[in-house]
């Protein structure tokens, strides 16, 4: 790498992850708060309703607990050992990003005010969603979760409940001392914020190193295509890693694709990018791991396919 | 002898149990630092939207916070392989970071970049400086906008654009586009960080070979209006043509159209002829729509050479 090139790399990298730390901080913190504040009784209630209910609640969830792909997975981590059930934990960890008012405003701003791009995106991002929470939703937290992400151990234990593998807070839950629970919220604020910035690091390199040796031409080569263009739009929202909060500007300055191409985008990378993907990997087992990678991908290259095929949108 | 061992024993080992803790303390206290410094230099605009710096500041003191509270009350922990791999993460991050922020800062001085002879230079309205939003030049009353405000106008089909119009950029010229009487004029425009930057771009003639003085890199104001990009620029001036091709001529409100679907094929050789992109932004030459220069300045490089505000109608951002 020469100097100038790794000079716009280390700019790029530097950028992707102080724009995400934020984000993950506030998710971090969040996580955090519902370890030390939020009994497992409140959140467990949950299970008792059926598994559409739980899926319809997690899809939605985002209206009301905004958050972007940069911080969700903490979260949903914890949603998860606090007893939520999955198929409301990982339909909102994976409908959230978009499904949520910052996110939909921003489509909204960047497409002219076109309701459509809107409600599409939303739908393609929704439909996915719930199809791996559906997958997913039988399982426990506990066989979702690998209890070794855990890596700064004792602190969890002991402000919120153990970290003792099976993927449940365990212990008692009574309301610390202020003093005491401020305290105990800011070591696991931090301890959370390193175990996800790990992911967003790794994540940011490999965007940046894509970014400064990817060949722009490739772009007008596979644009006019339909079956070029939605793979191709794809692949460039997981390899760029845009946050979902930005990424509709960049989709619509990409007008010379079609637009089931530009929702392919926008769909796909607030679900899967290379931030979210050492993160799938190392906060689920082998098997969920790929139920989220896989279903995602799989859903939203069909669907957009479709809607183009059919001439539902050009 | 070292602290450790003039400790008593189980001090020492209270010690030892607490260094994870307190390393990843650090760890936290260096990123929120440099977060914090960041927010507060005049090179943040570098990495991120100037609109973000108080959200990386909040995060920073928040993480510094977090930090102090590992560092100043650590519990009991065993150092592990995972923990010794986000530590060293982070501070290769942090060494990456730091290594970008000097690049940066060894850069020349933003705003005091000047191709042009001091004598031809006109100083550079700061962004926070009122400035004459409807400037007259011999006669016509021209608006002032971004020049990514105006491919966001067309791009959106609006009919609305101003039909005379002055706006900054900088000039792009390649032996292929001289030869066809023209330069690139572009902006770099980033909504959220440099990751999502886009290098928006027209194509631009000039009135009277008024662009033939300006070199490869220059920061120009141009006063002029938009044209359809039509077919013939594709070819090649003959030497008795001379200087740049010229428009057709002002136009009135809203008269300029897209170039019909015949030259289409005209007009993507036209557009492969304009250098590709560079990383980091991706590059958009503008394929409807051409600048008609009627009068250009040679400015300084604008204190934020990137554009970062986008409005949708007047006052514009420019």
């Amino acid at each position: 790498m020469d100097q100038s090139a790794f000079a716009i790399f280390s700019a790029i990298v530097t950028s992707i992850v102080l724009e995400a730390a934020p984000f993950l901080l506030l998710g971090s913190l969040l996580s955090a708060v519902l370890a030390v504040y939020v009994g497992d009784g409140a959140l467990a209630r949950l299970a008792r309703r059926g598994l559409g209910a739980q899926i319809g609640l997690g899809l939605v969830a985002g209206l009301v607990l905004p958050t972007c792909e940069c911080g969700v997975v903490p979260v949903t981590r914890r949603l998860l050992r606090k007893g939520v059930p999955p198929g409301a934990a990982i339909s909102f960890m994976l409908a959230a990003p978009v499904v949520n008012p910052v996110c939909l405003a921003a489509t909204w701003v960047a497409f002219q005010g076109d309701w459509r791009m809107v409600a599409w995106r939303a739908a393609l991002v929704m439909v996915p969603a719930a199809a791996v929470a559906w997958i997913l939703g039988s399982a426990k937290g506990g066989e979702l979760l690998r209890p070794a992400l855990d890596m700064a151990g004792g602190d969890t234990a002991h402000a919120a409940g153990g970290a003792c593998g099976c993927g449940h807070d365990h212990g008692s839950h009574a309301r610390p001392a202020p003093l005491q629970g401020l305290l105990d919220v800011l070591r696991l604020t931090g301890r959370e914020f390193l175990d996800m910035a790990l992911f967003l690091i790794i994540g940011a390199l490999a965007a940046g190193l894509f970014k400064t040796y990817m060949p722009q031409e490739w772009l007008g080569l596979v644009s006019t295509k339909l079956w070029l263009a939605v793979p191709a739009m794809m692949l460039l929202a997981v390899l760029i890693s845009i946050c979902s909060e930005a990424d509709a500007f960049v989709a619509a300055s990409l007008s010379m694709f079609p637009r089931p191409a530009l929702l392919a985008f926008l769909a796909l990378g607030p679900m899967l990018d290379l931030k979210l993907l050492p993160a799938f990997l190392t906060v689920f087992k082998r098997r969920p791991a790929l139920v989220v990678i896989l279903v995602p991908a799989l859903a939203v290259f069909a669907l957009t396919m479709s809607l183009g095929l059919s001439g539902v949108l050009q | 002898m070292s602290v450790l061992t003039t400790l008593p024993h189980t001090e020492r080992s209270g010690f030892a149990a607490s260094l994870p803790d307190r390393a990843d303390g650090l760890c936290l206290l260096g990123l929120g630092g440099f977060m914090a410094a960041l927010a507060r230099s005049n090179l943040y605009w570098y990495f991120l939207n100037p609109k973000f710096s108080h959200l990386t500041m909040a995060a920073g003191v928040i993480l510094c916070v977090a930090g102090l509270a590992l560092v100043l009350a650590p519990r009991a922990g065993r150092a592990s392989l995972g923990r010794l791999l986000r530590q060293a993460a982070l501070l290769i991050f942090l060494a990456l970071a730091a290594a970008s922020w000097w690049q940066a800062a060894q850069e020349p001085a933003h705003g005091a970049f000047d191709p042009a002879p001091e004598a031809d230079a006109v100083p550079t309205p700061e962004p926070e400086a009122p400035v004459d939003l409807h400037p007259m030049k011999n006669g016509t009353s021209y608006m002032r906008l971004n020049l990514a405000e105006l491919y966001i106008m067309l791009d959106k089909k609006r009919k609305d654009y101003p039909p005379h119009f002055a706006l900054r950029a900088q000039v792009l010229r390649t032996p292929e586009l001289n030869a066809r009487g023209l330069v690139l004029l572009r902006r770099t425009a980033v909504v959220c960080c440099l990751a999502d930057s886009l290098e928006l771009r027209f194509f631009a003639s000039g009135v009277d070979g008024t662009l033939s003085g300006v070199q490869s890199g220059e920061w120009v104001e141009i006063f002029g209006h938009l044209e359809p990009l039509t077919a013939s620029l594709v070819e090649p001036m003959t030497t008795s043509q001379g200087g740049p091709q010229t428009g057709t001529g002002p136009v009135t409100k809203n008269q300029a159209k897209p170039a019909p679907k015949a030259d289409k094929a005209a007009l993507k050789e036209l557009l492969q002829l304009a250098p590709k992109g560079e990383p980091p932004s991706l590059a958009f030459n503008n394929p409807g729509f051409r600048i008609q220069a009627e009068s250009v300045e040679r400015i300084k490089e604008p204190a934020f050479p990137y554009l970062f505000e986008f409005r949708e109608k007047e006052p514009f951002a420019w």
